[in-house]
C-alpha cells in the first residue's frame, strides 16, 4: 500500500443522498403493505391486569391487535450469553414500554386503533432517578495498579472534585423503523440497524425459526451512534404481525416512543482525586464512577475508566465503579460512550490541577507524554497525542494565553476563555470476509461486513479498491449491511474502517495477483474491464478473509456463525495498545449580563492512523465536535420521579445543536499509519472525535468567568 | 451508485380513483416504476379510509388526483401514497424540518400540513429539483463541501438551501446559519452546510 | 387522531355558518402549526375542520395612514420581512425572526400566532401520564411540583404554571395591538391584553373568545416608541427555541428622558406580560445600566419561582435591562 495521502474524494453515496434517492429501511415500498402501531405503557412499572382491544378493532382499517398472548415468550439464550429482549410481555419495566402493536391498512387508522386500546394495570412501586435508587451500588471489579493512596499521601499538590454527565438520548434523524416480509417460508427485515448479523440471530431466536431462514437489509442508516447497536424489542413483533397477517408490516415508531425504547447514556457521578509531585508530575489517581443501570441492565460500570488509566502514563491508579439499578430501559452505548463522559471528568480534573500548579494546561499535557500503557505494562504503538496538542495550539493562537481566569475581554464586555481536551480511544479491529468480483462488462461489485450510517464507510472502501484497482470507479457498486452477501459484525467502537479497509485491501491485491495470472505475462491494453474482455473471460471473482492481530481461524468461524470477534478492546492487543488520540481547542464567549454562552470557534487534531477518506473523517470529526457542544451546553434527557418515563420525550425539548449553535471548526489530523493495528494503519474516528472536547469547553468556560462547573449540560442558569 | 434491494412495488396499474394528470412531463403506467422518479408512483387507495377525500394538486410539475384520508399528512400522503420517500420524517411534529417542501415556491413542512389542504397547489419536493440528470447548484454544492453525512435530513437542508439563496439569506455564515436552524442536523454537518449554501450563493450571485 | 371531516368555505360568513351548523366538535384551521401538531399529540381532537385560508382579503398587511394593519392569515415571514414593518416597527419583525423556523414562519398565520398553545411539556405528553388541567380540567397540574425549569414564574396559579410560548402577543403588547374579531353575534374589537386570561379559573381556557369567533385582524397605532422598539430573546439554542426569557421593548426619549415606555415580557409568564412596575420606574428619568436594571427587578417583583425555575427571574432582570439599552440606543439618531 502506499504512503501517499489519499485523495479528497467526494463522499461515494452523496450523489444519491442529495437527489433523495437513498432508501432507508422505511422507504422500501410492498404491495398490500400493513401498518403497524405500538401501545406504549402509560405506567411507570407494574402488571398489565387488561387489554380492550375492542375499540381499535372497530376502527375501520384496523386488521388485527397483538397483546402479549400473540407473542412467545423468549426462549432461554444460549449457555451463558444474556436472553434476547421479550416481545410483548404482562411485566411492565419501564414506561413506554410497547403493550401491543396495532396493525391497520393505512398509518392513520394504526395511530387512531393504538389510541383506541384500552389498558388496565396493577401499580409497583418503582424509582426512576439516580438520587432516587432504593438500592444501594452493586460495585464492579475496576482497573487499579500501583499504589494510588500512597502515592497521594506524597503528593504536594492536590484536587478532589465530583462531576456529573447527565442523561442523553442519540436522536438520529430517521426514526426507528422495522418492515418485515415473509416470502416462501423465508422472512426478510428492513431496518436501519448497526448490527444486522445481531439482529438475525436475535429474531430467530424469538421467533423460533433457524437464523438461516432470517434476512436483515440495512444498506443505509439515517444516524446511528450507537442506538442502532441494540436490537430494539419491537422489531420481533413486528415481524411476527408479518407471519400471523401473512402480509408486509412496517413500524414507523413516533419519536416520543423512542426515547422511552431506545437505550441512552445513563447519569454518572465521577468522583476524581489527583495529585502531583514537587515537580508538577501526576503521580496518582483515583476514580470513582458510580453509574445508572436498569433493573438487569449489563451496561457496564467500569469500562470509563478505559481512557484515564492510559491517557498520561499515571503509574499509580485506583479505579472503583459501580451501578444504581432504576426502573427505566437498560442504559448501553452512545457515541463514545464511556470515553466523553469520563474525559468530560478527568479532563477537567487535569485543568483543575494544572491550574493549581500554576501552569499552562497544554504544557502540562504535553509533560506527560508515555510510551507505555500504565495500566498493562504493554508498549503503546503510535501515541502522537503531543503532536496533536502542539499542532493544535499552534492552530488555534494558545501563546501568549494568561493563565488566569476572566482576563480575556471583547470591547463590549463579553467574557472570552481558551479550553483544551484531549483523549484517547480504542483502536479495535473486527475479522472480516469480503468478495470481489471485477466483470468485463464494466461492472465491480464488492460485499463485505459493515454498515453505512453516515461515517463513510463506502467511501473509505472506495477509495483502496480504486486505488488498488483499474476498474471503471462509476460502476463499482459497494454491498455492506445485508446478511444475504456476507457475514455482518456490529459496526460500532469505532472499529468498522480498521475492519473493512484492509479487508479491501486485500482483495484488491489478491484481485491483481488473479488477473496478473490470467495475463500470463502477456500485454493487454485497458484497464481490468476491457483486459478481462479481451481476454473473453466474463468476470473474476476473489474471495478473502482477514483477522486482527493475535487472531486466528476460530474467531474468523466465529464471525461466519453470526458471532462477534472484537479485537483491541480497550486498545489492548496481545502484544501492545493501539488507541486514537485528539486535542480540542475551544473559545468561549459569555455575555457579560445574560451569561449566553457561545462558542464561535474550536480546533481539533486527531491521529487516527492513516486517513483514508480525508473528506468523510474531517467531517466525522467536525460530527464529534458538535456533539460534545451539544452535551455540554445543551442536551439532558429528563425524568420526573413520580411518573417514571421521559418528560423532554421530543427534539423540541431535548435541545440538539442548531445550525446557528456552531460556529468554526477547523480539523487536521496527523495521519501517520499505525501498522501494528491492521495492515492499513487505520485506528478509528467516529468516536475519538467527540472524546475531551465537553471538558475543553467546560475548562473554556472556567477561563472566561472564574466559574469551574462539573455537572453537564452547562446552561445560563449555572453562570447567571 | 446504489445497493438499495430491487422494490417489489411492480404491478401498479393506475386505478381506483388514482389519476395522474396531463402535467408536460407525466408519463403514466408502469414506465414510473422505472429507476429513479421525480414523479409519484401512486399505490391504489387502501380499503379502510372513512370518508375519503378528493384531493387535486400539482406535485413536480404533474397534476395528480386521489383520494385520501381527510386527516392524513402532506408528508405521509406522499411517502405512503406517492411513493415519493425523498421527503423524510424526523419527528412529525415540525421540530426538525427533514420534512421540507416547497409548497406554492415557499419552504413549508409537509408533517404538519394537512394535506387536504393542498388543493390546487403547487408541491416540490427533493425529487424534482434537478433537471434530470443534471443537479440543481444546491445539490452540487452539498455534495462538493460534504454538507451531509446519514443523509437522511438532507432533502430538507437543500430544500431550505435553496429558498435560502433565493429569498436573499445567504450573504453571510451568521445569515445562513440563522435561516437554516430549523433543520436539524443530528450528524453535525452544520459547517459543511453553511460552506455549500455560501458557495452556491456566489456561483449564482 | 379520529376521523374527521373537513371543508375550506370562501367567505367569513360561510365559514361561521359552518361553525354554528356542524356543532361543537368544529374547530378553525389556518396555517395548522399549532392544531394539527396538537391533534397528533391527541390534545385536541376536533370531529370538523374549517379551513379558512381559501376566504379572500384576509391577508393584507395595511401600512398607510396611522395604524398598522396585519390580517390575520398573513404569514408570520411575510409580517416579518415587511419593509415598513422593519423600520416602523423592528419589535415586530425582530420578534418574528426569533421565533420557531423559517418553514413554520411560512406557515403560521399572525391572527393563529396569537393563540398558539403552551409548550408545558406535561400539558404535551399527556397520553394519560401527566394530570393537567389545562387539557383535562380538574385533572391536577403535575408541571406545579415538577420539572418546572421552563415553567412560568410571573401569572401562576395553585392550578397551572403553564408558561405562554410566544413572541409575537409579547412584541404587540408593547405596542397597545387591537385584536379585531367576528363572530356568530357580530364584530368586536378587544385590546391585545383583554385576548388573555390568567389560569386562576378555568385554566384549560387560555383566551377570552366566543365558540365561533375568528380573529379577523390585529391594529397597531404609529408611534415614536415602536420605532425604536426591539425585542430581546434568551434561549436554550442560538436559533429554534422557546424563550427563557425576552422582553419586548416600545421607548421615546424626548432630550435624555424617557418620555414613553412598554414593556412586555415572555416565557416568564402564563400570558403575555405587561411590566407596568418596571415602565414606572423609568419614565421620566434619564436611562442608565443601572436604571435599566432596576426596572428590570421591578418587572420581577412579583414573581414566585418554582424549584427550578428561579433563574428565569435572575435572567429576566437582565434580558428587560439590555432590551431597554437596546432600544434606548435606537433613539439616538
Amino acid at each position: 500500500m502506499s504512503r501517499q495521502p489519499f485523495p479528497d474524494l467526494a463522499r461515494i453515496d452523496a450523489f444519491d443522498k442529495v437527489q433523495g434517492k437513498t432508501k432507508y429501511s422505511s422507504d422500501v415500498p410492498f404491495p398490500d403493505l400493513l401498518h403497524a402501531m405500538t401501545v406504549p405503557a402509560t405506567i411507570g412499572k407494574g402488571m398489565v391486569t387488561s387489554i380492550d382491544v375492542e375499540h381499535a378493532l372497530a376502527v375501520p382499517g384496523v386488521v388485527r391487535v397483538l397483546t402479549p398472548h400473540d407473542t412467545p415468550p423468549p426462549p432461554p439464550g444460549p449457555q451463558g450469553s444474556p436472553p434476547p429482549p421479550p416481545m410483548l410481555v404482562h411485566a411492565i419495566a419501564y414506561r413506554g414500554q410497547p403493550v401491543a402493536l396495532v396493525v391497520a391498512e393505512t398509518l392513520e387508522a394504526a395511530i387512531e386503533g393504538a389510541e383506541a386500546v384500552r389498558v388496565s394495570y396493577a401499580l409497583e412501586p418503582f424509582a426512576v432517578r439516580f438520587e432516587d435508587a432504593d438500592a444501594g451500588r452493586e460495585d464492579t471489579e475496576s482497573p487499579t495498579f500501583g499504589d494510588a493512596d500512597a502515592a497521594f499521601a506524597t503528593a504536594t499538590t492536590r484536587i478532589e472534585a465530583i462531576y456529573t454527565t447527565t442523561a442523553n438520548h442519540h436522536n438520529p434523524m430517521e426514526l426507528l423503523s422495522t418492515t418485515a416480509v415473509w416470502a416462501g417460508g423465508r422472512l426478510t427485515i428492513y431496518e436501519g440497524t448497526q448490527g444486522s448479523n445481531g439482529l438475525k440471530n436475535t429474531v430467530a431466536q424469538l421467533l423460533q425459526i433457524d437464523r438461516s431462514m432470517v434476512d436483515v437489509i440495512s444498506p443505509q442508516i439515517g444516524g446511528g451512534f450507537g442506538q442502532r447497536g441494540e436490537v430494539p424489542r419491537h422489531t420481533a413483533v413486528v415481524a411476527q404481525a408479518a407471519r400471523l397477517l401473512r402480509r408486509p408490516v412496517k413500524l414507523v415508531m413516533p419519536r416520543n416512543q423512542i426515547f422511552h425504547n431506545s437505550r441512552f447514556r445513563p447519569h454518572v457521578q465521577h468522583a476524581i482525586k489527583l495529585g502531583a509531585d514537587a515537580n508538577g508530575k501526576m503521580i496518582s489517581a483515583h476514580y470513582d464512577c458510580l453509574q445508572q443501570n436498569s433493573r438487569r441492565g449489563r451496561y457496564r460500570s467500569d469500562w470509563y475508566h478505559a481512557g484515564p488509566c492510559k491517557v498520561y502514563g499515571i503509574e499509580n491508579y485506583r479505579g472503583t465503579s459501580g451501578d444504581l439499578r432504576l426502573d427505566t430501559h437498560g442504559p448501553a452505548q452512545m457515541r463514545a460512550p464511556y470515553e466523553h463522559p469520563s474525559a468530560f471528568a478527568f479532563e477537567s480534573a487535569v485543568d483543575e490541577l494544572a491550574f493549581a500548579l500554576g501552569r499552562d494546561p497544554v504544557e502540562f499535557r504535553l509533560a506527560h507524554d508515555t510510551k507505555i500503557d500504565a495500566s498493562t505494562g504493554k508498549r503503546l504503538t503510535s501515541r502522537h497525542l503531543n503532536e496533536c496538542l502542539t499542532r493544535g495550539a499552534e492552530q488555534f493562537g494558545w501563546t501568549g494565553r494568561p493563565v488566569q481566569p476572566g482576563t480575556l475581554k471583547a470591547a463590549d464586555g463579553t467574557m472570552a476563555g481558551w479550553g483544551v481536551g484531549a483523549g484517547v480511544y480504542q483502536a479495535a479491529m473486527h475479522p472480516a470476509i469480503a468478495t470481489l468480483r471485477v466483470s468485463a462488462n464494466g461492472v465491480t461489485r464488492y460485499a463485505s461486513a459493515g454498515h453505512e450510517m453516515g461515517q463513510g464507510m463506502r467511501t473509505a472502501i472506495a477509495q483502496v479498491l480504486i486505488a488498488g484497482l483499474r476498474i471503471d470507479p462509476a460502476r463499482l457498486t459497494i454491498l455492506i449491511g445485508d446478511t444475504t452477501v456476507a457475514p455482518q459484525h456490529s459496526t460500532a467502537g469505532s472499529w468498522g474502517t480498521a475492519s473493512s479497509v484492509p479487508v479491501a485491501v486485500a482483495a484488491a491485491e489478491k484481485m491483481t495477483a488473479a488477473l496478473a495470472e490470467l495475463l500470463d505475462g502477456r500485454k493487454v491494453a485497458g484497464n481490468m474491464h476491457e483486459q478481462l474482455a479481451r481476454l473473453r473471460r466474463p468476470f473474476i471473482e476473489i474471495e478473502v478473509s482477514m483477522v486482527a492481530p493475535g487472531q486466528g481461524p476460530e474467531h474468523l468461524e466465529r464471525l461466519k456463525t453470526g458471532g462477534m470477534a472484537i479485537a483491541g478492546l480497550h486498545g489492548t492487543y496481545p502484544d501492545f495498545t493501539a488507541l486514537s488520540y485528539i486535542a480540542h481547542f475551544v473559545e468561549v464567549h459569555v455575555e457579560p449580563h445574560t451569561r449566553r454562552i457561545r462558542v464561535p470557534r474550536v480546533v481539533s487534531v486527531a491521529d487516527c492512523g492513516r486517513v483514508i477518506s480525508p473528506r468523510t473523517a474531517r467531517s466525522q470529526v467536525q460530527g464529534g465536535v458538535v456533539w460534545a457542544l451539544g452535551a455540554a451546553l445543551r442536551e439532558i434527557s429528563e425524568t420526573d420521579p413520580r411518573y417514571g418515563g421521559w418528560l423532554n420525550a421530543d427534539i423540541a425539548e431535548y435541545h440538539v445543536s442548531v445550525n446557528a449553535d456552531i460556529g468554526k471548526i477547523d480539523v487536521s489530523f496527523i495521519d501517520e499509519p499505525d501498522f501494528d493495528a491492521n495492515s492499513a494503519g487505520v485506528k478509528g474516528i467516529g468516536e475519538i472525535a467527540m472524546v475531551g472536547a465537553a471538558a475543553a469547553l467546560a475548562n473554556g468556560v472556567f477561563h472566561a468567568t472564574g466559574r469551574r462547573l462539573r455537572t453537564l449540560p452547562i446552561r445560563v442558569e449555572h453562570l447567571i | 451508485m446504489t445497493d438499495s434491494p430491487e422494490c417489489a412495488a411492480g404491478g401498479i396499474a393506475v386505478t381506483r380513483r388514482v389519476v395522474l394528470g396531463a402535467g408536460a412531463s407525466a408519463v403514466a403506467g408502469p414506465a414510473l416504476l422505472k429507476g429513479h422518479h421525480v414523479h409519484a408512483q401512486p399505490v391504489p387507495t387502501p380499503s379502510g379510509i372513512e370518508n375519503p377525500l378528493l384531493l387535486s394538486f400539482t406535485v413536480n410539475g404533474s397534476s395528480l388526483e386521489l383520494d385520501i384520508d381527510a386527516r392524513a399528512s402532506l408528508l405521509d400522503v406522499l411517502r405512503e401514497r406517492l411513493g415519493l420517500t425523498g421527503t423524510k420524517k424526523g419527528c412529525d411534529h415540525g421540530q426538525c424540518g427533514a420534512c421540507t417542501v416547497h409548497i406554492d415556491g415557499r419552504t413549508r413542512l409537509s408533517c404538519l400540513t394537512l394535506a387536504a389542504k393542498m388543493n390546487g397547489r403547487q408541491l416540490t419536493t427533493i425529487e424534482g429539483l434537478s433537471d434530470g440528470d443534471t443537479l440543481h447548484p444546491m445539490q452540487t454544492a452539498f455534495v462538493d463541501h460534504d454538507a451531509l453525512q446519514c443523509g437522511y435530513c438532507t432533502p430538507g437542508q437543500i430544500m431550505s438551501a435553496v429558498a435560502c439563496v433565493r429569498q436573499g439569506y445567504a450573504s453571510s455564515p451568521e445569515s445562513i446559519r440563522d435561516f437554516m436552524s430549523g433543520n436539524i442536523c443530528r450528524c453535525g454537518a452544520y459547517v459543511g452546510i453553511v460552506a455549500a449554501v455560501a458557495a452556491a450563493n456566489s456561483s449564482e450571485g | 387522531m379520529r376521523t374527521i371531516g373537513y371543508e375550506r368555505p370562501e367567505t367569513l360568513d360561510a365559514a361561521i355558518a359552518a361553525y354554528s351548523g356542524s356543532g361543537s366538535g368544529s374547530r378553525y384551521i389556518a396555517g395548522g402549526t399549532t392544531l394539527y401538531d396538537l391533534m397528533k399529540l391527541g390534545v385536541e381532537t376536533p370531529t370538523h375542520l374549517i379551513d379558512i385560508t381559501a376566504i379572500a382579503n384576509l391577508d393584507r398587511i395595511e401600512t398607510e395612514g396611522d395604524v398598522t394593519r396585519f390580517g390575520t392569515m398573513a404569514l408570520m415571514s411575510d409580517v416579518a420581512e415587511t419593509p415598513a414593518i422593519r423600520t416602523e416597527y423592528p419589535v415586530l419583525s425582530e420578534s418574528l425572526l426569533k421565533a420557531a423556523s423559517q418553514q413554520l414562519r411560512n406557515m403560521a398565520t399572525v391572527g393563529g400566532n396569537l393563540l398558539q398553545r403552551t409548550r408545558c411539556p406535561y400539558f404535551r405528553a399527556g397520553n394519560g401520564v401527566y394530570p393537567c388541567n389545562k387539557r383535562q380540567p380538574g385533572s391536577g397540574c403535575a408541571a406545579l411540583g415538577g420539572l418546572d425549569r421552563s415553567q412560568a414564574v410571573l401569572g401562576a396559579s395553585g392550578s397551572c404554571n403553564a408558561v405562554s410560548p410566544g413572541d409575537w402577543p409579547v412584541a404587540l403588547l408593547a405596542l397597545d395591538a387591537r385584536v379585531e374579531i367576528i363572530g356568530i353575534d357580530g364584530q368586536r374589537t378587544l385590546p391585545l391584553d383583554g385576548l388573555y386570561r390568567l389560569p386562576a379559573e378555568r385554566p384549560e381556557a387560555d383566551h377570552n373568545l366566543n365558540p365561533g369567533d375568528i380573529i379577523i385582524g390585529i391594529t397597531v397605532p404609529k408611534t415614536a416608541a415602536g420605532r425604536a422598539s426591539t425585542y430581546h430573546k434568551i434561549r436554550d439554542r442560538e436559533s429554534f427555541a422557546f424563550a427563557l426569557a425576552s422582553a419586548a421593548v416600545a421607548m421615546e426619549i424626548e432630550g435624555a428622558v424617557v418620555r414613553d415606555v412598554r414593556i412586555a415580557l415572555g416565557g416568564v409568564a402564563t400570558l403575555p406580560w405587561r411590566a407596568r412596575q418596571a415602565e414606572s420606574v423609568i419614565v421620566g428619568r434619564t436611562l442608565t445600566r443601572e436604571l435599566a436594571v432596576e426596572a428590570g427587578r421591578a418587572a420581577f417583583q412579583d414573581a414566585r419561582p418554582g424549584r427550578h425555575n428561579r433563574f428565569k427571574i435572575d435572567l429576566g432582570v437582565q434580558v428587560v435591562a439590555d432590551a431597554l439599552m437596546i432600544a434606548a440606543g435606537r433613539n439616538v439618531r
